[in-house]
């Protein structure tokens, strides 16, 4: 039950925050996602997964309830961290951008902060639903209200950009819809708890509705072209919770689905998964040719999304991988997207690549911490690394090691060089070199120190006692899940 | 003292006393003392790799993922516990020699940070027996080493440069800043970890452990068939190879030269570029390759290992014949002495010879890397000084400044000595071991060219040392600047880290395991290998360079044009492909959904039906008509269809 009232802390928040001062509103906002941070950081150490009952209604909808497994727990504690650190960022961040837009700066804080707690805070409750059309609900609140941030505070031609963004995530989420609906009417509920192997079924229709739906919003290379313009005219707290968060959770939804029903995946397994790392290895090239850090940046997310639908292709191993690589991409692209937000509030709006270089001369924090992102993304002694490793392993599971699956193998490894590739050669092209101005500038701890901090999280999480906890938890429960199905098929599910 | 407590400490403490320097990165007053901190933090390493010499010996374990086979184990045998303490030992002398030589940089925190995460890295690599494990502290090295050579990031200073600055070869600039020297190094790198990771994730499918010492790869092998076995491997050697930087992968570690010399001790001695003959090394030594030969596909492994191994050490010593930089002569030469190491492992394959319990193919490897460990770190410190004395970074000193430069260069004058193989010296009986290695493959596997390959290899590195030795302090042109004062530090750095090499000698004369070193030594052919090493030595020594040679001595100082390939040819492929995505085909996508074809035509629809509210009756009657023809003929077409 404490759970309960730990997450309604920040929904709470919604309606306190906007009467507040910019800076109490900001730190009461900070808090209420560092608290249950530690909550479900403490429900992870104990190894504590209650079920909250809140309502049951009738067919096709069911019980609807918070799940707090530990799949939910680890996106969870991801989301309420990212976002305790990005509200802090976007203090000094969206004080400036009022500036810059000629805002009246405390009526547009209040505004401005209503967004953001409403939007962070149902992406929060989303993974902790455990009824599907709530976790639909969730999902479409957080598209309009970063609709609105878009919106209201973007860069570029924002309104348009606004809209791009509705319409693409609006079809998305409503294809989504389409296929959770006829899984509602064929199995008569659509709580997670109901909705468990060997009795349920998700038809080959709904996956399909859901698929689409959730590669739109993912993206994967085609319908991907909507995502470089949010992600880079968007204000920058909002393309640090967007691109690390947001797009993810359409690989929650799919994890979800995944264990309800893997057949669909495990039908089109090779047609998925060539998609995938093609997708992957093509936003990857992308990202070299980008000269706006922030575009750049969301290149780079695609490449990422990639990873995570290869690991779904992947058996219970791929998928445990899929939950460890949205952790590290959260935490790596949170860091990377503040620091592109450092250089343009620091620099004067500098966004453009080819002005860069030798910036680590002038903001050595943001610098360092870009780096620490990367590697995050790399897969380098952070949490990623874990997340890599069970990707490749399910890999070698599904595929096997011989010559056959040799051109599988080379594709995903290669896959996987190529984010440090282009991460390290961005790291060179911004920061190092001949700079420009050796003067250190002095900037805003709100800055710099919460980046940190996600990056010291990231690193702890590779050892004990997290690591102990957390991954032979979620393993156990894909495992189990997964196992089901195994045993509902009566064959063996590669 | 507790075992857990002595590897918290062991790994630990380098990376927590740099944290401080790390944190104070704004204060000047801090950051010239918190140097000290990190120092001792690596003194506290030598001690507990010393203690667990001494004291611990087998397998420890400390739970981590304990479900999922991930865990901290360490392998305390006779590879690890000396490799700990060379390692550590290494690290220390130099972190000391840095001490001056870093003095006044402008980035100390992140040279101190980066420094002892290194050393902190190599130490778990060398004591981990579970892969995992192993490859955290294999990720730490190749991040630190991207932070350590590329450490004078603002490419403002000529004197950490490779390559003359504007030298054109083709359309390729022949010169490298640090902060390319860095991108290139972990491009390098990661390029062979990730198959490694593969590798690993199969060996934990496949053999249901990760601990190096328990996996059954005998059992294993077989389950993998020939072809599962050669992909593992090779997988698994893509990571190897490219840390140690040997052919085709060895353009990083020239180009690594870019970083302080301190980094290039480190690095390019005992740790990273050994780390890869280390880990081949330590799997080597559990594989037992020698009781394989029932096993299909292990042998191509090993062939293809010798097989890279002498051309590494080939073209590393050919080379570096041609070299005219300080340091990236060393390099070349380093580059060189690996190759040698992973091809005397190799040959254990066939090698059944057995020394105090111990494989003596694997014996000779580990023990020609420790010798190589500390005599090529001394050399590179001496090298850094000379930088610091001349302002250059090319070969230069004469007679008069060798007078000068006194320690320097009886340093330089032992360490290359006994680093070459000149009889009696301490490398000649390791050396010896080799050849005989190499005999006994000609005498029994019918295989001539390694030993041939050897000789000459030998002969050439034998040429390069003199050569460095000449050229810096005998016959090389008098230096434009001098400066000599002070390097106190600096000399008790490359001093401690020489005479180390009179301490590998003891162990040579004393231990057990030396034995068969002894007895090669007396050999007739080893004795005659050595004569031709010395003479060499001499020649080189007394004429360094050919003038008549020049031109075939840039195409070895070019590297044989093999950064073309790094350089040129890669990244053009790359950035076409890149130009056709990001050029052509994402705004033609982009065009379609988001800016031209879709929203084109929902305008032009939207502008259809807009247009028929015009508001003039004739328009409206227009339409009225139109529609009353069109049903006229629909219903005359129907009406006959039904009476016909």
């Amino acid at each position: 039950m404490i759970m309960l009232y730990v997450l309604l802390l920040p929904l709470i928040v919604v309606c306190i925050a906007p009467l507040l001062s910019s800076k109490k509103a900001t730190y009461l906002s900070a808090i209420s996602f560092l608290l249950p941070f530690f909550a479900i950081l403490y429900c992870i150490l104990k190894g504590c997964t209650p079920e909250i009952s809140i309502v049951t209604l009738s067919a096709p909808i069911g019980e609807i309830y918070l799940n707090f497994d530990y799949i939910s727990h680890a996106f969870g504690l991801t989301i309420c961290i990212v976002s305790a650190m990005v509200a802090l960022y976007a203090l000094p961040y969206m004080v400036h951008r009022f500036e810059e837009m000629e805002l009246n700066v405390e009526s547009e804080f209040k505004k401005y902060i209503f967004l953001y707690q409403f939007y962070a805070v149902s992406m929060l409750w989303l993974v902790y639903s455990g009824n599907l059309i709530l976790l639909y609900v969730f999902l479409e609140i957080a598209l309009i209200t970063a609709f609105f941030l878009i919106y209201f505070y973007g860069y570029g031609n924002r309104q348009w950009v606004g809209q791009l963004y509705l319409i693409w995530s609006l079809i998305a989420g409503v294809l989504a819809l389409a296929g959770i609906i006829i899984i509602g009417v064929t199995n008569g509920t659509l709580a997670l708890n109901a909705l468990v192997p060997p009795f349920a079924t998700v038809g080959m229709i709904a996956w399909t509705l859901i698929f689409i739906g959730m590669v739109i919003e993912l993206p994967v290379v085609g319908p991907h072209v909507w995502l470089p313009w949010a992600h880079a005219e968007s204000p920058t707290p909002l393309s640090a919770l967007l691109s690390p968060l947001t797009v993810g959770l359409a690989g929650y939804v799919l994890l979800r689905i995944a264990l309800i029903d893997y057949s669909f995946i495990a039908a089109y397994r090779m047609p998925i998964i060539i998609y995938a790392i093609f997708s992957s290895i093509y936003a990857g090239f992308s990202v070299f040719k980008q000269t706006d850090f922030k575009r750049l940046l969301a290149y780079s997310t695609v490449s990422q999304m990639g990873y995570m639908l290869v690991a779904l292709c992947l058996g219970p191993f791929g998928l445990v991988g899929l939950v460890i690589q949205y952790m590290s991409h959260a935490f790596g692209k949170s860091i990377l997207f503040s620091s592109a937000g450092g250089i343009i509030a620091v620099h004067h709006g500098l966004r453009d690549l080819n002005k860069m270089g030798g910036l680590h001369d002038s903001i050595p924090t943001l610098s360092n911490a870009a780096v620490i992102g990367f590697l995050n993304l790399g897969g380098m002694l952070t949490i990623g690394m874990i997340g890599e490793f069970f990707i490749l392993r399910g890999v070698v599971e599904t595929f096997g090691i011989s010559m056959k699956s040799l051109p599988i193998l080379l594709a995903v490894i290669f896959m996987f060089i190529l984010s440090v590739w282009y991460g390290f050669y961005t790291v060179r092209k911004v920061f190092y070199g001949k700079p420009k101005d050796t003067k250190r500038l002095e900037i805003s701890r709100y800055y710099y120190v919460p980046l940190f901090i996600i990056g010291i999280v990231s690193v702890l999480f590779v050892f004990p006692p997290l690591s102990t906890a957390l991954i032979p938890g979620l393993n156990s429960l894909i495992q189990t899940l997964m196992g089901l199905q195994v045993a509902a098929v009566g064959g063996v599910l590669p | 003292m507790s075992n857990e407590l002595i590897f918290l400490l062991l790994f630990l403490a380098p990376v927590v006393s740099s944290i401080p320097i790390a944190l104070a990165y704004k204060n000047k007053g801090w950051t010239d003392k918190l140097p000290y901190l990190s120092v001792f933090g690596i003194f506290i390493s030598v001690v507990m790799s010393i203690y667990i010499l001494v004291n611990l010996d087998g397998q420890y374990t400390y739970s981590w993922i304990p479900d999922l086979g991930i865990n901290f184990v360490f392998m305390i045998d006779y590879l690890s516990s000396y490799m700990g303490v060379i390692t550590a030992v290494i690290a220390f002398f130099i972190a000391i020699y840095g001490l001056e030589y870093m003095k006044g940089d402008y980035r100390p925190s992140w040279y101190w940070f980066c420094f002892n995460l290194f050393t902190a890295s190599m130490l778990l690599v060398v004591y981990s027996d579970n892969l995992f494990l192993l490859f955290v502290g294999w990720e730490g090295l190749g991040a630190a080493s991207w932070g350590l050579i590329g450490h004078w990031f603002r490419d403002d200073d000529d004197i950490a440069y490779v390559g003359k600055a504007g030298r054109k070869v083709g359309p390729l600039e022949f010169s490298w800043p640090p902060s390319f020297g860095g991108w290139r190094a972990i491009s390098t790198i990661r390029f062979g970890d990730v198959p490694m990771f593969l590798a690993i994730a199969a060996i934990w499918v496949f053999a249901g452990t990760l601990n190096i010492s328990e996996i059954n790869w005998h059992t294993l092998f077989i389950t993998l068939g020939a072809a599962g076995t050669i992909i593992l491997m090779v997988c698994l050697l893509m990571g190897l190879f490219t840390k140690s930087a040997q052919v085709p992968f060895c353009e990083w570690l020239m180009t690594a030269m870019t970083g302080p010399t301190t980094v290039s001790a480190l690095l390019h001695s005992a740790t990273m570029v050994a780390a890869g003959a280390f880990v081949f090394l330590k799997l080597t030594w559990y594989i037992e390759p020698w009781h394989m030969h029932d096993v299909p596909g292990v042998e191509y492994v090993f062939i293809f290992v010798l097989a890279i191994g002498l051309l590494s050490g080939f073209y590393g010593a050919l080379c570096g014949t041609g070299m005219r930089e300080r340091k990236v002569l060393l390099a070349s030469s380093t580059m060189s002495s690996i190759g040698l190491m992973f091809a005397a492992a190799a040959t254990s394959y066939w090698i059944e010879i057995e020394v105090a319990g111990m494989n003596l193919a694997l014996l000779v490897a580990f023990w020609y890397m420790a010798i190589h460990a500390f005599a090529k770190a001394s050399l590179f410190l001496v090298a850094g000084h000379l930088i610091h004395g001349t302002h250059s970074r090319f070969l230069c000193g004469d007679f008069e400044f060798g007078k000068r430069m006194k320690t320097a260069f009886a340093v330089t004058l032992i360490a290359s000595s006994f680093l070459v193989g000149i009889p009696l010296l301490t490398a000649y009986w390791v050396k010896s071991s080799m050849d005989v290695l190499y005999e006994h493959l000609w005498h029994h596997h019918d295989m001539t060219l390694p030993l041939v390959l050897l000789i000459v290899i030998s002969l050439l590195y034998s040429a390069v040392l003199a050569k460095f030795l000449s050229l810096n302090f005998i016959k090389g042109e008098k230096p434009k600047h001098e400066h000599l004062e002070g390097g106190g530090l600096m000399k008790l750095g490359y001093v401690l880290m020489v005479a180390m090499l009179f301490v590998i000698s003891c162990g040579i004369i004393l231990f057990e395991e030396a034995e068969h070193f002894r007895h090669a030594g007396g050999e007739v052919m080893s004795i005659g290998v050595g004569l031709a090493i010395f003479a060499v030595f001499v020649v080189a020594v007394y004429k360094p360079s050919i003038s008549a040679l020049s031109r075939f001595g840039s195409f070895l100082s070019d590297r044989m044009y093999l950064p073309y390939l790094n350089d040129y040819i890669l990244p053009k492929i790359g950035f076409f492909i890149s130009h056709i995505l990001d050029d052509y085909v994402n705004p033609a996508i982009d065009g379609f959904f988001n800016t031209k074809v879709i929203p084109g035509l929902f305008g032009w629809t939207s502008r259809r039906v807009r247009s028929i509210q015009s508001g003039y009756l004739s328009r409206y009657i227009n339409i009225v008509l139109g529609l009353v023809m069109i049903i006229l003929v629909i219903v005359v077409i129907l009406v006959r269809g039904v009476w016909q």
